[in-house]
């Protein structure tokens, strides 16, 4: 067996957005941490390693610049995949390419792969990133490598060169077979992910961290998206309790509202 | 000349409307695929729509991204357009890929302006809404069910062409449809949403009887249907789950987290029913109850049903 590839995004916190006086989203101030289901990409890639053997690599590349504010964030994203068994890492971080799209970050994983002569038949990520919610990237790495794609797994085994999956679709579930080098994107429901021990934190500061800029690489495109404007979302909502000496007066207020507010007929 | 040219492609036959009317106000020139079960109404919809219309009978996302390719390339579309199924994500990025074009998915509006795209889309858990400007060509999935038809288009007699995709590298071995709950949350009026204040899966017979007395349906939090499977998948609402707009959304022991609540964005008016006085819930709602809902409940269909006669 090859090497696995396991891609790791440090993604924009959504619990924490932060709005400008102008009502924008004041990005800059948003902190990045590892994307939710890069955790169950992660912990699918260490247990299939367990498995087949090979080297497991993370790549990582960075979104959302400027590259000095976001080391941290990239770095602490990065060394939770190390951490939790992932043997190195390759990160991408330079400001000619953020904010970067999915043009770019799919060009850029590719471009890694390429330079650090990783030869991968497996790679995973997460059926999405919790800050842009496209699920592209991995499709798209597919397609430039000329990789077989199965997104949406909730299953996930690799036997006799071929990848089984369940992929988890809207009204059925459909097990497919595709031969490796296969790219797999994961939905949350693959496995419960472990958060790593202490011992596994401190053995994976010992772990390289190798840190790549655009110049290092070949075939890097640069983002097409041009993000016009961002506003934070005002809570509209009344956020009225309710209250009365009883249940029941409670229940006719509420009842009297909602008719009030033509959502209830009686 | 018509505006640009634009690959629309349905995989729901409920698709083939919502489309048509986009591209009519957004004034570009429409050509079709239909796939997945919009394939079967092709010949219908090829009546209806004055363009041509080619169909792949195939849902292999492998082999809908080769046929998007091949109509793409025929005809010359610089835009690409359909709406969020899953297998429409994975065929579209990987179009995307050799097109070299970028993408915007889960899009609410797309206006094409000279030789972009500009597309609004919810962003960071549908907490923030971006306005953003993709050079054509380029390819856009709208969110399902991203607009309401005024009605079936009549813009005459257009052309069927078929497709047969080569053998694609993924295979499907297996197909299992998941159980249905019978609901159509997209479409419901009023939904009563259950969460983990619900001890048990015998206790939700409750809500039921309230969704039942409204008129409505019964939605869920993913722990209920994923994790617990106390309902089946269809009746999970949020971020993984549906985003549903109903005129009135009544959440029980349900904490309000993001990824729940970005589903429910779009109704009307918000209810809140949670013991837990700081449940974030309450800031996300428009009237809230502090209470047990294993007491609230019952007063509560109780009153209804006395104020509607049927006490």
């Amino acid at each position: 067996m090859g090497d696995i590839v396991v891609l790791v995004k440090a993604s924009l916190n959504p619990e924490l957005v932060r709005q400008a006086p102008d009502g924008s989203v004041d990005v800059r101030a948003i902190p990045l941490k590892i994307s939710d289901i890069d955790r169950n990409a992660v912990e699918e890639a260490v247990k299939l390693k367990q498995k087949l053997g090979g080297k497991l690599v993370a790549i990582s590349i960075l979104t959302w610049g400027p590259v000095q504010a976001r080391m941290k964030d990239l770095r602490l994203a990065v060394q939770e995949a190390l951490a939790k068994g992932v043997d190195e890492a390759y990160v991408v971080a330079d400001d000619s390419i953020t904010p970067g799209d999915q043009v770019t970050t799919a060009s850029a994983v590719k471009a890694v792969i390429e330079r650090a002569g990783l030869k991968p038949d497996l790679i995973l990520a997460g059926e999405a990133t919790i800050d842009e919610t496209t699920s592209q990237v991995p499709g798209r790495l597919a397609r430039l490598l000329g990789y077989s794609y199965v997104s949406f797994a909730r299953k996930l085994d690799v036997v006799d060169g071929k990848v089984i999956a369940e992929r988890d679709l809207e009204d059925y579930i459909e097990v497919v077979e595709a031969p490796l080098p296969a790219v797999v994107s994961v939905t949350q429901e693959i496995n419960e992910p472990r958060p790593p021990t202490l011992l596994q934190i401190r053995r994976a500061a010992r772990k390289p961290i190798r840190q790549l800029k655009a110049g290092d690489l070949e075939g890097v495109t640069p983002p097409k998206r041009k993000i016009l404007e961002m506003r934070v979302l005002q809570v509209k909502r009344k956020q009225v309790i309710i209250e009365g000496a009883s249940l029941e007066e409670v229940a006719d207020k509420l009842i009297d509202l909602l008719i009030q507010e033509g959502v209830l007929k009686l | 000349m018509a505006g640009v040219k634009a690959l629309l492609v349905a995989y729901d036959p409920k698709d083939f409307p919502e489309l048509a009317e986009w591209a009519s106000e957004a004034g570009v020139q429409p050509v079709y695929l239909a796939v997945h079960e919009a394939a079967a109404k092709a010949g219908d919809y090829a009546a209806k729509l004055g363009a041509r219309v080619y169909v792949a009978e195939t849902s292999n996302p492998g082999s809908i991204a080769w046929a998007v390719e091949e109509v793409a390339r025929r005809e010359q579309a610089a835009l690409v357009a359909g709406e969020a199924y899953r297998n429409l994500r994975d065929a579209l990025s990987r179009v995307a890929a050799a097109l070299e074009a970028p993408m915007a998915t889960d899009a609410t509006k797309a206006e094409v302006e000279g030789d972009s795209v500009i597309v609004e889309r919810g962003f960071l858990s549908e907490r923030a809404v971006a306005r953003i400007q993709l050079p054509l060509p380029a390819v856009i999935l709208f969110l399902t069910r991203f607009r309401r038809p005024s009605g079936e288009p009549s813009l005459g007699q257009g052309e069927i062409l078929r497709l047969e995709p080569p053998e694609p590298r993924e295979k499907r071995v297996e197909v299992r449809e998941k159980p249905k709950g019978g609901v159509n949350l997209e479409e419901a009026e009023i939904i009563v949403g259950v969460g983990r204040g619900f001890k048990s899966k015998e206790d939700l017979k409750l809500a039921f009887e309230l969704a039942e007395l409204l008129g409505g349906q019964v939605g869920c939090t993913r722990p209920i249907a994923a994790d617990l499977k106390w309902l089946s998948e269809d009746h999970w609402i949020g971020i993984s789950g549906k985003r549903v707009s109903p005129k009135l959304y009544i959440a029980i022991g349900i904490s309000g987290s993001p990824q729940h609540m970005s589903g429910v964005q779009g109704a009307k008016v918000i209810v809140a029913v949670n013991k837990d006085k700081a449940a974030p819930i309450f800031k996300q709602a428009d009237y809230g109850v502090v209470a047990d809902l294993y007491q609230f409940l019952p007063v509560l269909i109780k009153k209804l049903k006395e104020r509607m006669g049927k006490a």
